[in-house]
């Protein structure tokens, strides 16, 4: 029953105080919300706490939801503060380094699982404003006008920088494939994946 | 059509949301510009990075604050998180480091200056009094190193407890009390992560009989694959023979992973 309710419902439920409507909305979202933290940080632990901490705001401030409000848009307006906020928070003195290596499915042949991995670090280094254009419009199915809203911004402005992020990566792509040094240290990976081991 | 005039076209292509005519002149200046169909080819190529799945341990952490929400508790759980966002000064924040790991840190640096007047002043004296004093110098800096990993391995966050761990490896002397939390995070924390970076952080310790024990009776509890593993990887290089049994019952059990299956008869082999 629930299952069939809209986003705005659910959401407008939790608001009068159902909590346990929220549960449907994190069927809903929490993967889209790990996999879109994911991209950014590269960090699997950091991206759990903060699709925690995006739940966890959208319960602490349920009565600023307005029904009229798309949710998926508010939502990701949370998630973005979130990550800003634990930016800020991180401390300068922590030598934490995050594990970059991507999970690459077990069932791709190797030329994929390869170009998969190249795609992966080259994503890792492009800017990060326009890594995360390029994840809201590839990833998580939004349309250039709720990334315009989300960001602020024109819609012609997250058209055009959609295209610089691809240029970007296609220059990072091209780079790795010739073989330049990674930028960072510790993108490979010190354990293994969970996707390696299924 | 030039590449300068194609910019917010390629994105809507893109996103299918061109008309017809529009989407056909798109197409055909991506054949004639490698730079841009290139640009294309790679858009629909970030399909190949497959959606990662969290683990299970995010969605007790949601279930649980569910619960607190639903059984009223979530009004003070609100409160004390809003107290812990209130800037603290820094002498109250020294007072109450336990909670904050930063502090600790201030701590090592503070005892590092300590030692540095000691053995400044020690140079007027005897080589054997300033020796001493450098070696409870030593002694203090890990001991707060020591309490620094311990009290980072409780924390809530994933994360806060990898940066534990990875404290614990920089303790001069291996410490009962650090490998007991080590072994317990090894066995009972909820990211696999987090396990695996304890399980790296032990086998330093490794040499040592009742650690080998202990490590051989998680291989019998532990129901992470990645765990096993890793684990079957530890016991292998240290050639422990102890393992064998526990190995055996893995080729027999049927709902053991077919990966770990495979480890463990490569493992055997090695053994034997």
């Amino acid at each position: 029953m629930t299952n069939s309710l809209s986003d705005e419902d659910l959401m407008s439920q939790v608001r009068s105080g159902v909590g346990e409507m929220l549960g449907v909305l994190f069927e809903r979202y929490h993967v889209p919300l790990f996999n879109f933290y994911l991209k950014l940080t590269g960090d699997r632990p950091v991206s759990e706490d903060l699709v925690q901490e995006v739940f966890f705001r959208i319960l602490k401030y349920r009565h600023s939801y307005r029904a009229d409000t798309p949710f998926r848009a508010w939502m990701y307006q949370i998630a973005r503060n979130a990550r800003m906020d634990w930016l800020r928070k991180r401390r300068p003195e922590s030598n934490w380094e995050p594990d970059m290596s991507p999970a690459v499915a077990p069932v791709d042949t190797a030329q994929q699982s390869q170009e998969a991995l190249l795609l992966h670090s080259a994503l890792m280094r492009i800017s990060e404003d326009k890594r995360e254009v390029l994840v809201l419009s590839r990833f998580q199915d939004l349309k250039y006008e709720e990334i315009a809203q989300l960001l602020g911004c024109e819609v012609g402005t997250v058209k055009t920088r959609v295209h610089r992020a691809l240029q970007e990566l296609r220059q990072a792509f091209h780079e790795l494939q010739s073989g330049k040094p990674l930028r960072g240290k510790g993108q490979q990976g010190a354990w293994p994946t969970p996707g390696s081991v299924q | 059509m030039k590449c300068e005039e194609i910019g917010e076209l390629l994105s809507d292509y893109l996103q299918g949301r061109l008309r017809a005519d529009q989407a056909a002149e798109v197409e055909k200046h991506l054949t004639e510009c490698a730079g841009c169909g290139e640009e294309a080819t790679l858009w629909k190529k970030l399909a190949l990075l497959p959606e990662e799945q969290p683990s299970p341990a995010m969605e007790s952490r949601f279930k649980a604050m569910i619960e607190n929400y639903q059984e009223g508790r979530w009004e003070k759980t609100n409160l004390a998180s809003e107290k812990s966002k209130v800037p603290v000064p820094m002498l109250w924040g020294l007072g109450n480091w336990r909670q904050l790991p930063a502090a600790g840190i201030v701590w090592a640096v503070l005892f590092l200056a300590c030692g540095y007047f000691i053995g400044k002043h020690a140079d007027r004296g005897s080589d054997a009094a300033a020796q001493a004093q450098l070696n409870e110098m030593r002694q203090e800096l890990g001991a707060t190193r020591q309490m620094v990993a311990l009290s980072m391995l409780q924390q809530q966050s994933a994360s806060q407890r990898l940066e534990g761990v990875s404290w614990t490896t920089r303790l001069p002397e291996p410490d009962p009390k650090v490998m007991g939390a080590l072994m317990h995070t090894v066995r009972f924390d909820n990211s696999v992560d987090v396990r695996l970076a304890a399980l790296d952080a032990l086998s330093r310790y490794a040499d040592r009989p009742e650690v080998r024990r202990d490590l051989v009776d998680v291989l019998q509890t532990t129901q992470s694959p990645m765990v096993q593993v890793a684990l079957i990887d530890l016991l292998v290089d240290l050639h422990d023979k102890s393992a064998v049994p526990q190995f055996r019952k893995f080729q027999q059990d049927p709902n053991v992973n077919p990966t770990v299956k495979k480890r463990v008869d490569w493992g055997i082999q090695q053994l034997n």
